[in-house]
């Protein structure tokens, strides 16, 4: 077998340096933009319909007086408190405080069920746990008698619980009290306790969703996470203004968000907008307006379908409008691409489109003064991101996972090419392996798993290669490309490799198609489950006059069978005759982000649906129904 | 299969100017049964009964009853081919008599006698009628002028009538009276009835086949005892959760219909 390696890749974008930052632990980062920004918005949450502001100087007081609360109560450097909690301020004050104390901070999923919660409180050995309501405290509070450790939870909003009298759980705002009691003892604790933390100390617990076996807590320390701003600085923002609106609404749990939504926005004074809850976020992107946006995938292909659907709602003169100016966008993209540069005339007409069409498509989506879009945590169509660029914003995508503090590569201003996850950021070295897995060494490479060291041997070798799991490639000019998961690869009967995830991306380019799962592991021939669009499949049906009622009816009326069917046909043609599909079947359940079979992320979980379609996928192989 | 099956819609759609009450319902409702469409205020229960009895346009789909198109039918010729509204909130006319109220539901007929049996069957219903047989309609109580616009209903003789809310600010215990008089109904004279209720308890124990609508789109459907039994029925429309373990659950749980 040919040799896949290739050399050690580094940064060669003029301009990617690593920033000398004034401070080595993240607390002390905020304590520094405390001091130096006092009176400045750091923070906005909506309450009963206005947007609240809090200052950084009012966030600095309230972190202290959770944190002082905190250790009044016991807690000591180095012991962990977990939040349970959906992305809101009290999230942020939280992880601050801690950290701040000296804790190591781990987040739980909102979606995570009773079990889940208490099986990372127990690895996690969290002497507190903060929690958002009643229902997040319930799941406490069935599995409570297996959770000694714990010492107290604290509920950020009481609605409901005025009643509970229970001496282990406790308001934010008594909690609060009691801090404010312990500084007017301790007035020195903030800066005390700063002191006892070093760059090589734990700062964050990540679990990462184990789509295998349990859940896994990578440890993220000071100097990971000061790798990673360092590096993120000048390949993130190349020379964009510091400051600006942001808005925050993915998991904080999850590395990118925790990384982008706060410490970033931290590093580059940032006012964060937090949405009111998932539901609204797109309602409060109109809003905000924000000048970052970091998002998953899934949301950059929503806020597109809701333009495409309201494109074909239109009358046929915004519709003629509106595909003349993002044909105009579209053209200019392609130019760029080819790397030519546009006529003054093309450049006119590009203008007239963005004034006359374009301009209103932006402030509709709340896109208007993004100057950094990023996408990342999945990978995402290559055509979704033209279109984003066709209406000027520009739309770039970063790689990076939990182990390596989020940071890894990112796509260069006005350099992207589609399909690429760009090239490695400043301070990082990546390679490819002589097995085609993507290798990546430096500062933000994490410090191992917990309680796990030898899973923390495989994952990073003795010379200090984190190896990524992603199979992939690089050209030329140092620009990555992921081919798969390399645990995802399929090995079929005949002995062909087939990496799936290719197949499926292209196929959830199809709006009529959220996700999918290729299936044929030692098969004859490759099959795939399909988790269809609701909205759009029904929308679609509709329109047709194809009769249904619930999701069930949908998934099995014949004609939308048909057109899933037309669309994965569509996706077979471009692939070889070994990589294509020959089989498939719709999930008929409705599944949510409670769902197991479901990541956070809302991405499927691979080797799970393997397991619990088990039936359905055997059917694809028993009977000769092809 | 299809014989048996006395209405159905098929993408149905409905708006009051530019809202869109119902967004593309199907459903059926066999010979002989009580079918019943579930759902809070606003979901759209009353506009798919206005669709069918031609009270309303569908700007899409179609109603088909015994087989023949009816979409957007006058109301009255749908009346004349066997499918009677009892409308929300009663509407009996006021100024008329007990008696007259029930003329008035047999004016499509011609044939006296029949009328005038008719008339004592629903008395033998409800005998309260037959006791105020001559006051004015607006005299007679919330539970009386139901009773009197199901009986007007009858009088028409439908294969179907659609009931909108016979609960709606009744009393349970004559709600209770209401609904086992709609059974009888049923299974005496074979009426096939579509019920709409917010009241899910007395609907899903009287109805055989249950719809549940959400926003203008039906979102689940089943035979009725096994609707009682689902997690999200059970949660959002009986009022039954589980306490949790502080014996007070506040929060609610995600809908998922399935």
């Amino acid at each position: 077998m040919t040799s896949l390696a290739s050399p050690i890749i580094t940064s060669r974008r003029p301009g990617w340096v690593v920033e000398t930052l004034p401070f080595d632990t993240v607390p002390k980062m905020f304590w520094q933009r405390v001091d130096e920004l006092g009176s400045a918005i750091m923070m906005r949450q909506k309450d009963l319909g206005l947007w609240r502001a809090y200052s950084w100087a009012d966030v600095g007081l309230i972190v202290s007086e959770i944190g002082a609360g905190l250790v009044s109560l016991g807690f000591a450097p180095g012991q962990v408190a977990s939040v349970l909690a959906n992305t809101c301020r009290e999230w942020v004050w939280a992880d601050l405080a801690v950290q701040s104390m000296g804790g190591v901070c781990n987040g739980i999923y909102p979606t995570d069920a009773a079990s889940q919660v208490e099986y990372l409180c127990v690895d996690s050995s969290s002497v507190f746990l903060f929690v958002e309501d009643d229902e997040q405290l319930d799941k406490y509070l069935e599995n409570r008698d297996r959770l000694p450790l714990v010492q107290r939870v604290i509920v950020f909003d009481m609605e409901g619980l005025h009643k509970l009298d229970d001496p282990a759980v406790i308001s934010l705002d008594a909690l609060r009290a009691l801090g404010r009691t312990y500084l007017k003892l301790q007035p020195q604790l903030v800066q005390q306790r700063l002191g006892t933390r070093g760059p090589a100390d734990v700062a964050v617990l990540v679990y990462t969703s184990g789509t295998t076996g349990r859940p896994k807590g990578a440890m993220i320390t000071h100097s990971n996470i000061c790798s990673s701003l360092a590096a993120g600085s000048s390949s993130l923002f190349e020379g964009l203004p510091m400051g600006g609106e942001r808005v925050a609404f993915l998991p904080l749990c999850h590395i990118a968000e925790r990384m982008v939504g706060e410490y970033v926005s931290i590093l580059r004074k940032s006012t964060i907008n937090f949405v009111e809850n998932p539901e609204t976020v797109f309602e409060n992107l109109r809003e905000v307006q924000p000048v970052v946006f970091f998002a998953v995938p899934r949301v950059w292909e929503k806020v597109y379908s809701t333009v495409a659907i309201t494109i074909r709602e239109a009358g046929k003169l915004q519709q003629l409008a509106y595909a003349w100016a993002v044909g105009e966008g579209a053209a200019l993209v392609k130019l760029t691409e080819a790397g030519q540069a546009p006529g003054a005339l093309q450049r006119l007409r590009y203008w007239l489109a963005r004034k006359l069409v374009i301009n209103n498509v932006r402030r509709m989506v709340g896109l208007d003064r993004v100057q950094l879009a990023l996408t990342g945590a999945a990978p995402i169509s290559p055509a979704l991101i033209r279109w984003y660029q066709a209406i000027g914003v520009p739309l770039r995508e970063g790689w990076g996972m939990t182990e390596t503090t989020g940071g890894g590569t990112i796509t260069p201003i006005g350099a992207g090419k589609p399909g690429s996850i760009g090239v490695p950021g400043p301070g990082v070295e990546m390679r490819i392996s002589e097995q085609g897995e993507i290798l990546m060494r430096g500062g933000s490479v994490f410090s191992g798993y917990l309680n796990l060291p030898e899973k923390t041997a495989e994952a990073i070798d003795a010379d200090g290669w984190l190896h990524t799991g992603d199979v992939g490639r690089v050209d030329a000019d140092g620009y990555f490309y992921i081919t798969d998961r390399m645990k995802d690869i399929i090995i079929t009967a005949g002995g062909k490799n087939v990496t799936p995830s290719e197949w499926e991306n292209q196929l959830k380019f199809s709006p009529y198609v959220t996700d999918a799962v290729v299936i044929g592991d030692k098969r004859a021939y490759l099959s795939c489950l399909v988790m269809i669009d609701e909205d759009n499949v029904a929308q679609w049906a509709q329109h047709r006059d194809v009769q249904f009622s619930d999701f069930k009816s949908l998934c099995r009326a014949p004609e939308v069978v048909n057109l899933i069917g037309e669309q994965i046909d569509k996706v077979n043609k471009e692939f070889a005759r070994v990589e294509q599909i020959k089989q498939f079947r719709l999930i008929e359940q409705r599944l949510t982000a409670e769902d197991e079979e479901l990541t956070p992320t809302m991405k499927l979980k691979r080797s799970l649906v393997n397991r619990k379609y088990a039936e359905l996928i055997e059917g694809m192989y028993s009977a000769k129904a092809a | 299969m299809s014989d048996d099956i006395l209405l159905s819609l098929a993408n149905v759609e409905s708006s009051y100017g530019p809202i869109k009450a119902i967004r593309g319902v199907s459903l059926k409702v066999r010979k002989g049964e009580i079918a019943t469409v579930l759902g809070s205020n606003g979901a759209g229960k009353s506009t798919i009964l206005k669709t069918i009895s031609g009270v309303l346009d569908p700007t899409r789909g179609t109603v088909m009853f015994k087989g023949a198109d009816i979409t957007g039918h006058d109301p009255a010729e749908i009346v004349r081919g066997g499918l009677a509204h009892v409308p929300e909130g009663r509407e009996v006319f006021p100024l008329l008599s007990v008696h007259d109220n029930l003329l008035m539901g047999a004016y499509t007929r011609s044939d006296k006698d029949g009328v005038a049996r008719d008339i004592e069957q629903v008395y033998t219903y409800f005998p309260i009628l037959r006791e105020r047989e001559r006051q004015d309609a607006g005299l007679l109580s919330g539970g009386q002028q139901q009773m009197l616009s199901i009986s007007r209903a009858l009088m028409a003789r439908p294969e179907l009538i659609l009931l909108d809310e016979p609960s709606l600010g009744l009393s349970p215990k004559l709600t209770k009276e209401i609904f086992e008089i709609v059974v009888r109904i049923n299974r005496e004279r074979g009426t096939t009835i579509l019920l709409v209720e917010q009241n899910a308890n007395m609907a899903l124990n009287a109805a055989d086949y249950g719809y549940v609508l959400e926003n203008g789109r039906i979102v689940m459907e089943d035979r009725c005892e096994v609707l009682r039994e689902k997690d999200d029925i059970r949660e959002f429309y009986l009022g039954m959760k589980d306490t949790g373990v502080r014996g007070e659950r506040r929060w609610k749980k995600k809908k998922t219909w399935r």
